[in-house]
């Protein structure tokens, strides 16, 4: 479950950042069009990575509903923390990246 | 043609919305408590001790019970403690009496078998009931609340035409500006929790499918309702009962059987009927929260003298399903406790969409009169109701959970005063929301909020040996569970009068710069507004 939550975090902060308003807002200069390119395929494949995770560990019944409800509590999280902490928000996105794999290859 | 298609669609969702928000915050904030109706169960009767789950030895001294006291009768039911309820129930139907007046039911120790005395309350129960039965008589709170999400499903879908920029703003959030700031949450929640709403909402429709939607049953099973019922409930072909006696076989021993056959299943409820007759019959169902579908058909029916299995379990119709499906869905009885907050926070995000509309509904039309100083009467009566159905309805359900520890247990028709206690309050803070200023009534009621909630833990330590520091060392997290909530809950409201304090302390730049920022939103749901 921890894996599914980080990687959808991460994956909703990535599609976040492959639009230019947000990117300027939180990085403060302007990316390349191969970046955004970059952060849109990323950001989706994480979100798909998430969902596989949640159905591997609970089945397609539950684990649909499990990624559901995380996707939606780690996209209102994010919204919610853009405004009031944006860089922590992109510190535990980029912490998400490293958690999601290890949760998930078994380190803990 | 577009852009009409839009205005209409504004218009649609403006009015539909302010007609049936008043309505849909209550239905939605009681539903949401209703994820914890077991845990507000636990918490209305704190007689009932908490004891180490052992399903078999309840199953045996609920029969123990059933046959000294309700021999004879048609049909007993039993309710095993799980974690979130952890009270034994049965059930009879008392023999001579028919109908609902001869429905007996008791609580039992699940350690001793003993009759537990506690006191008279409906609990989590309340709300939930009042969620779809708005506490008018059958069938007129059902249609009432069937009308209602329908409403609210029609405001889903013209909220989601109205937004415009659904994918570009689907990261936006911008607070401290106002009204679009209002606006922002009331999108950001609508769209980012939409998934939820869309579920919540057609499965509501479900629900009540033969009440909302008869037309596609009517085409699939023609006049004869009834064929669909007997799909969706399969007829247990009962035997009537042959007037020879025999003893009924031990339910421990069929629970056993029952773990043999589904390793790693719960069991839900028992329902014996005609127990000691020779025709009698044992109908044991999985705990609700094994699996999303609530679909029947997970029930397993034994023989009642030999214990012998009767069904296989048949495969269950795709209508039923998915219908089953829906409402497992909607009722969440599946969700583990991460998945059960989820449940509770997206409701409360349902709830709040609906108070930021009506809220932004109001401001908008104010800032229209600010200069002028004086309200039209419509407005006021929208601010009226706008105070006393959200700090309203808050104070209402703070003051059933108080009069659950107040009132004496000896109370005649003591679970109807807690009932009234509720409306009371509910009046009370209509009664006072039309008598003081907007402003000064929504700071009063969210203050008098703050208070309860914060309070009601205190409460509960002293008026039983329940409180924080017994229950939580105890590990008995449902109770503790509602005390803390209503803390954050009290912490919540303090923290919005607060917000509400730093607004009115500077009114005038405050308003200019509403008045500013409101331009831009205009031009999305301005067709309403003349």
């Amino acid at each position: 479950m921890l894996a599914a939550v980080a990687l959808s975090f991460s994956g909703f902060t990535a599609l976040c950042l492959s639009m230019e308003k947000h990117y300027i807002e939180l990085l403060k200069h302007k990316p390349s069009a191969a970046r955004r390119r970059v952060l849109r395929w990323g950001g989706w494949a994480l979100l798909l990575l998430s969902s596989w995770v949640a159905v591997k560990n609970a089945g397609w019944a539950m684990g649909l509903v499990h990624v559901t409800a995380v996707y939606m509590m780690t996209a209102v999280v994010l919204v919610w923390m853009l405004p009031y902490q944006p860089r922590l928000a992109l510190i535990l996105a980029a912490l998400g990246l490293l958690v999601g794999p290890l949760n998930l290859s078994g380190l803990f | 043609m577009k852009e009409g298609f839009r205005q209409s669609m504004s218009w649609l969702h403006t009015w539909a919305g302010l007609i049936f928000g008043w309505l849909l915050f209550a239905i939605f904030l009681t539903g949401t408590l209703s994820y914890f109706k077991e845990e507000i169960n636990h918490w209305a009767k704190p007689e009932v001790p908490v004891r180490s789950l052992d399903t078999a030895a309840s199953l045996a001294l609920a029969q123990g019970y059933l046959q000294v006291h309700a021999s004879g009768s048609p049909r007993w039911f039993i309710n095993v403690p799980d974690a979130r309820e952890p009270v034994l129930r049965v059930g009879w139907q008392d023999p001579g009496k028919p109908g609902r007046a001869g429905f007996m039911r008791k609580n039992l120790d699940p350690q001793t078998g003993a009759e537990v005395q506690a006191r008279e309350s409906r609990g989590g129960d309340f709300f939930y009931r009042f969620h779809f039965e708005l506490q008018m008589g059958y069938p007129w709170g059902r249609w009432l609340s069937s009308i209602a999400a329908m409403v609210m499903f029609v405001g889903l879908i013209s909220g989601i035409i109205v937004h415009k920029k659904l994918f570009k703003e689907f990261f936006t959030f911008r607070p401290g500006k106002g009204q679009r700031s209002w606006l922002d949450g009331h999108n950001a929640l609508g769209v980012l929790v939409l998934p939820f709403h869309l579920m919540i909402t057609y499965s509501s429709l479900v629900i009540f499918m033969t009440m909302v939607m008869p037309a596609s049953i009517v085409s699939a099973y023609g006049d004869n309702t009834q064929a669909l019922f007997k799909e969706m409930f399969p007829a247990r072909d009962t035997p009537a009962p042959a007037g020879q006696p025999a003893p009924l076989v031990s339910l421990p021993s069929l629970y056993a059987q029952f773990e043999r056959e589904q390793p790693g299943a719960r069991l839900g409820r028992v329902e014996v009927l005609q127990a000691g007759d020779v025709n009698a019959r044992v109908v044991m169902s999985r705990h609700n929260g094994d699996q999303v579908s609530t679909a029947v058909g997970a029930a397993r029916t034994f023989d009642g003298v030999s214990g012998k299995r009767l069904d296989s379990g048949t495969a269950t119709a795709p209508m039923v399903q998915a219908s089953g499906t829906f409402y497992g869905l909607h009722m969440g009885q599946f969700a583990g406790p991460w998945l059960r907050w989820g449940y509770f926070l997206f409701g409360l995000g349902g709830t709040a969409i609906i108070g930021t509309g009506l809220i932004m509904w109001l401001g908008k039309r104010q800032l229209k009169h600010a200069k002028s100083g004086v309200q039209p009467m419509e407005l006021r009566l929208v601010e009226v109701l706008n105070i006393a159905s959200m700090a309203g309805l808050l104070l209402a359900i703070v003051s059933f959970l108080w009069a659950n520890r107040l009132l004496p247990s000896t109370l005649l028709g003591r679970s109807d005063w807690e009932i009234n206690s509720f409306f009371l309050m509910w009046g009370l803070a209509l009664v006072h929301a039309a008598l003081r200023p907007g402003r000064k009534a929504w700071a009063e009621q969210l203050a008098a909020g703050a208070i309860l909630y914060a309070l009601l833990p205190v409460l509960n330590g002293l008026t039983t040996d329940r409180g924080l520091w017994r229950s939580i060392p105890r590990g008995d997290w449902a109770m503790a569970g509602v005390d803390l909530t209503a803390l954050a809950t009290g912490l919540v409201l303090a923290w919005s009068l607060h917000r509400l304090h730093l607004k009115t302390r500077q009114p005038a730049r405050r308003t200019l710069r509403t008045a500013r920022t409101a331009e831009p939103i205009g031009t999305v749901l301005e067709g309403d507004a003349r």
